[in-house]
């Protein structure tokens, strides 16, 4: 009978395996190899953003296959993970919009993510490598989040791309861990609005108590100013989450439309640029767990970056003239061009100031299906857009799943913009 | 009568007292409820730093459904890492006291889910790791029962707070082994919705003593009889867990 002893306790176990003293490389080394294929149909909306497709040029049909191994390797102190990527996809335009060719064949070869994290003591962790550095509990944004605008929460089956971060986590205690993060390159995730990359240092202190948890995150951006972020939960019963979220931003590097005489009447300018003035973004947010296994989520977001009713109204009249003149072909389509630029990516997660988001979330129905019900609603401009994510379990390997967006609103919102619709399915395969 | 026929008389009559109250004082001599149910507690895996592997099975109208999973527990946090079948492999449920994350590769980000969250069929996400009842539950009433033929205690438990994972619980504990063989699940409107079976083929030696430990939980639904979830405990270990283990900033997806 094997015997495993554990210095200092006397604990001993009698019918368990025997404690091993080193772990073999199969121990060590850990592997996951899916395969995704999937096909998108969307339809693009041809708003003052879009008009007839002709600026965004969005395709019609798109097909991807993907590959996605993620290889791990775990050694006493020594922490290795790498996540290549290789991807195929193809794209076919119709109608409005329509490529010259009509379709296009591309493929990648890239690593998403990959890390190197050594265990310099048993609370102390040094790594350096390309991350998707997430936090919160947030569904519909993580404004505590400096790095990445996308939390991924969106559509699960694309990837959001890694960054490079260095970073050193200390953790003094069971509730308590300081983090120092420095975000050094862009890696392949692409900052929104005008600017390239910035660097971006963060501290971050996180608490996790019996039925709560909290954080804080300070950051400063190598040109832009400091941000001070927040998240917080608290687990109310068993059923009832709540949680919130949110950050003061000091300055910002979006773009605002202003009034200016020019072609226009406006253009789109960083009116915030060299500011000290502190924007809040909050969001609350809750859920309920239903003894049937859904689980409902309700939340509310300020975005205090976003524009007022007088600034939507000059970024929507901007945007009209742009794509007018667009649609007139005459000499001054490059302007039009740059403007439509701007107002497609003024670098601002969204563009006004108060969501409401619902979620029903219900895993393991008749243990074959998940499913995701999202209603995104901008209480500004009343557009709204709702999601659907469906997975059906085909035996242990084989997911089928679907993503369906649909959205609201008139040509001149913020959801009624880019798509009407737009429907992924696809299959996963896990070996 | 000499002294040393007196010394004789002496020990012989100390080890007849021995031995009578070793027959005649049950093992629980004076030991309280709370106790009871804390030494219950001791062999479900409520001890420090344990590693063990849990093989789920569960019926659920009718269609089957296996997970393995390896969990690392301390206290009242514990790490879940899905192993098997290979659709769910990598998949991690984080549980820091009454917080709790789920992640999974190609998931941005871990998700914090309730409690109540189901993990498989009937099995709470609270049943995985070392649910104290103790610490979770005060007792309300303790009477005599019997469960599978064997006299016990029978604990009526109520969640000591919302935050339990069940609002109350009807616990049979074994008079003779001090381990939970049966419970039942009350909802707070006092319907029982699920009851489990606990066996102990397990063994683990705590400071030189033999101690049963948890081999399987068998959860059976109280509305549809037919959906019954098992978990087979193996692989059971004791490790020293850091807290680094039950760290979100750590938890590589």
């Amino acid at each position: 009978m094997a015997v495993l002893i554990w210095p200092g306790t006397g604990f001993a176990d009698t019918d368990a395996e025997p404690v091993k003293t080193g772990k073999t490389f199969a121990e060590q080394f850990a592997m996951e190899f899916r395969v995704l294929t999937y096909g998108i149909l969307q339809e693009p909306s041809y708003s003052t953003q879009n008009p007839g497709n002709n600026f965004l040029r969005m395709p019609r049909y798109l097909g991807d296959m993907e590959l996605r191994p993620d290889l791990r390797f775990n050694r006493d102190s020594l922490e290795l993970m790498v996540k290549p990527r290789m991807r195929l996809e193809y794209s076919a335009w119709t109608g409005a919009g329509m490529r010259e060719q009509g379709s296009n064949w591309d493929d990648d070869w890239y690593i998403n993510e990959w890390l190197a994290r050594v265990k310099v003591r048993e609370n102390l962790f040094v790594s350096y490598g390309r991350e998707n550095l997430q936090w919160g509990p947030s569904f519909l944004f993580s404004p505590s989040n400096p790095f990445f605008p996308d939390n991924g929460r969106r559509n699960p089956y694309l990837e959001v791309p890694g960054s490079d971060f260095a970073r050193l986590v200390w953790i003094p205690g069971s509730s308590w861990t300081f983090s120092l993060i420095a975000n050094t390159e862009e890696g392949r995730s692409k900052p929104i609005g005008p600017d390239p990359f910035e660097k971006i240092y963060a501290a971050k202190i996180d608490y996790t108590g019996r039925e709560n948890y909290a954080s804080l995150i300070l950051s400063h951006k190598e040109r832009t100013g400091n941000t001070m972020g927040f998240m917080g939960g608290w687990t109310l019963t068993d059923a009832v989450l709540f949680y919130a979220e949110g950050a003061i931003i000091e300055g910002s590097r979006s773009l605002y439309p202003e009034r200016e005489r020019s072609f226009f009447g406006s253009s789109m300018q960083q009116i915030y640029k060299d500011s000290n003035t502190l924007k809040p973004v909050i969001l609350i947010g809750g859920s309920y767990t239903f003894e049937s296994k859904g689980t409902l989520t309700l939340e509310y977001a300020y975005n205090g970056q976003g524009y007022n009713d007088a600034q939507a109204d000059r970024y929507y009249a901007l945007r009209r003239s742009a794509a007018n003149v667009l649609a007139s072909g005459n000499m001054m389509t490059g302007l039009s061009q740059m403007t439509l630029g701007q107002t497609a990516n003024t670098g601002l997660k969204f563009l006004r100031r108060n969501y409401l988001l619902f979620q029903y979330l219900q895993n393991n129905i008749k243990n074959v299906i998940d499913l995701t019900l999202r209603w995104t609603q901008n209480l500004d401009d009343a557009s709204c857009q709702f999601t659907t994510l469906v997975t059906y379990y085909l035996g242990n390997h084989m997911e089928l799943f679907s993503v369906g967006t649909i959205s609201g609103g008139g040509k001149n919102t913020e959801f009624g913009s880019t798509i009407n619709y737009q429907l992924m399915t696809g299959i996963k395969y896990t070996f | 009568m000499n002294c040393k026929q007196v010394r004789t008389y002496i020990v012989i009559l100390e080890c007849v007292i021995a031995l009578s109250l070793g027959f005649v004082l049950p093992a629980t001599y004076a030991m309280t409820p709370d106790e009871i149910l804390r030494k219950s507690d001791e062999a479900r895996g409520n001890a420090d730093g344990i590693e063990w592997e849990i093989a789920m099975d569960s019926i659920e109208s009718g269609r089957e459904q296996q997970r393995t999973l390896k969990v690392s527990a301390r206290s009242f946090n514990s790490l879940a890492e899905f192993l098997a079948p290979a659709n769910v492999k990598g998949q991690k449920m984080l549980m820091v006291d009454r917080n709790m994350w789920f992640a999974k590769p190609g998931l941005s980000k871990a998700v914090p889910i309730s409690p109540r969250q189901k993990l498989l069929g009937g099995a709470a996400n609270g049943d995985i790791a070392s649910t104290n009842y103790a610490g979770d539950y005060k007792i309300s009433h303790v009477s005599d029962g019997m469960a599978n033929k064997e006299s016990c205690y029978l604990f009526d438990l109520t969640a000591i707070d919302k935050k339990a994972t069940y609002d109350s619980i009807k616990y049979w504990i074994s008079k003779e082994r001090l381990v939970g063989v049966k419970a039942e699940f009350y909802t707070v409107s006092g319907k029982m919705f699920k009851t489990a079976i606990f066996e102990y083929n397990n063994s683990i030696s705590v400071e030189g003593e033999a101690r049963p430990f948890i081999s399987r939980m068998l959860i059976t639904s109280a509305i549809i009889k037919e959906d019954v979830t098992t978990m087979n405990f193996r692989k059971v270990s004791f490790r020293k867990i850091p807290d680094s283990m039950f760290n979100l900033n750590l938890l590589v997806k």
